[in-house]
């Protein structure tokens, strides 16, 4: 059915359009995300903040409409330095992801119109990935995950390069070229992009360069 | 006698005072002392530490300073109990603050949220105030290091040094002759160790019975940092010898 609000696309979660794409490593995590920001055909930015640092080991990629994701990133910041101040520790990905996917359902009936990734390293750094739908359903796997407006192309990218315990330079480069590829080929996802690869000594962070069409 | 306007904590009595207001200072001039001093370039928040047994599990974090957020810090003299709940609705202030504004909350409004929040419980309701002083510390860009004191009643002062708790009087008047502006943190640290051993009920102080907290900026972050107990013996140790020599003169 085609949508008459938003004529030329067929959801709400395609209006502003992204990709996020989340890999486990060996006791390292990567995330990476395409920076543009779109109303519709039109691109209105190329430096669109969608992945999100929630504290040394653990980030936050959000795809969907540009006004929740940076919504629902200032939310769980408002959640995060609570749950620290009141736990005295920081939060681990379980259960992070558990609080998103709580927030999530609480707008059963009328969703933050995202689909976010959780990437992170538990107190034994041991990669987590997860991600959900946008009432908060999750998926947890042991290798990656994907969201946005090419998840046919990312699933099939990373499927194909994807092997278990890479180390980081390995896993940066496998997730780069899983994105890059797989954003070219989506009108709405590209436009410059970014690398997150999280170990248990620091986060390194690249931007891309990749097509800017 | 004033004795019939006691009970309800909303009514003036006749000669215009709020009797359960001041009982619940009264409760506060009973519970462990607490020191704040505006150094410099940082904040020093101090406090003694009243159940001591043997048999207390430590507590994880602190008994008696309590973060508000990156860059506010308190310490509490009073009811632990009633400031576990004004430090939860300072907290979640501070973070709709920052949802909001996407900024940090300045120290006065976050004061003032707290204070108007007590001062409800003297008018409307019929429930007691809460028995609880704060000193709050904190460092915003509008008006750099703060230093302020809340009470029961509501009110709020901001302090370059100040004490609340037992003894605070003795402390307060340490703090006249020797409080002086210019020194920094380092200093103000043997500073507010100097007031807690003369308003402590033991002769001498040791680390377990102190605790002290450090506001500072490091480049563009406020660091709070609650000293551990080694450095805490040496500051006591330092104090004490300078005090020792002071009287050969």
């Amino acid at each position: 059915p085609i949508s008459q609000e938003f004529p030329g696309t067929m959801s709400i979660l395609e209006y502003n359009g992204g990709a996020v794409l989340a890999m486990t490593g060996k006791n390292c995590v990567a995330i990476a995300t395409d920076t543009r920001l779109g109303m519709q055909a039109q691109t209105v930015a190329c430096d669109f903040q969608k992945v999100f640092k929630m504290n040394d080991k653990l980030m936050l990629g959000v795809t969907g409409l540009a006004t929740d994701v940076q919504t629902l990133s200032q939310l769980l910041k408002f959640r995060l330095n609570m749950y620290r101040m009141r736990e005295e520790r920081e939060i681990k990905p379980e259960t992070f992801s558990a609080l998103l996917t709580h927030i999530l359902y609480e707008r059963r009936f009328g969703p933050y119109f995202t689909e976010p990734v959780v990437a992170g390293l538990n107190e034994k750094n041991e990669p987590f990935v997860s991600a959900m739908d946008l009432l908060g359903a999750p998926v947890f796997t042991s290798d990656f995950v994907v969201s946005g407006t090419c998840t046919s192309n990312l699933y099939g990218m990373c499927e194909t390069m994807y092997k278990p315990n890479m180390e980081p330079d390995e896993l940066f480069e496998t997730a780069s070229q899983c994105l890059l590829a797989s954003v070219d080929r989506d009108a709405l996802s590209g436009w410059g992009a970014v690398v997150h690869v999280i170990t248990p000594t620091g986060t390194i962070s690249r931007k891309l360069k990749g097509r800017q069409d | 006698m004033a004795r019939r306007y006691d009970s309800s904590t909303t009514t003036f009595s006749p000669e215009g005072r709020l009797h359960q207001v001041e009982y619940a200072i009264e409760a506060i001039n009973n519970a462990g002392t607490a020191v704040g001093i505006l150094a410099k370039d940082g904040i020093v928040l101090a406090g003694e530490k009243q159940k001591l047994s043997g048999l207390l599990a430590p507590p994880k974090g602190s008994e008696k300073m309590y973060k508000l957020d990156e860059h506010v810090t308190s310490v509490v003299a009073g009811l632990t109990a009633d400031a576990n709940i004004l430090i939860n609705t300072a907290r979640v202030a501070a973070q709709r603050y920052i949802y909001t504004y996407q900024e940090p909350m300045p120290v006065e409004q976050m004061v003032k949220r707290v204070c108007n929040y007590k001062q409800s419980y003297t008018q409307f309701g019929g429930l007691r105030p809460f028995g609880v002083a704060f000193l709050f510390a904190g460092w915003d860009e509008h008006y750099g290091y703060q230093l302020y004191m809340s009470d029961p009643s509501g009110n709020y002062s901001g302090w370059k040094a100040t004490c609340i708790g037992q003894n605070n009087q003795a402390g307060k008047s340490l703090l006249k002759n020797e409080y002086d502006e210019s020194v920094g943190v380092d200093e103000a640290l043997k500073l507010a160790v100097k007031v807690l051993v003369k308003t402590m009920d033991a002769t001498s102080a040791s680390a377990d019975k102190l605790e002290f907290c450090v506001l500072t900026r490091e480049g563009d972050k406020c660091v709070q940092r609650i000293l551990p107990g080694q450095e805490v013996t040496q500051i006591i140790d330092e104090v004490n010898t300078a005090a020792a020599s002071e009287g050969d003169e």
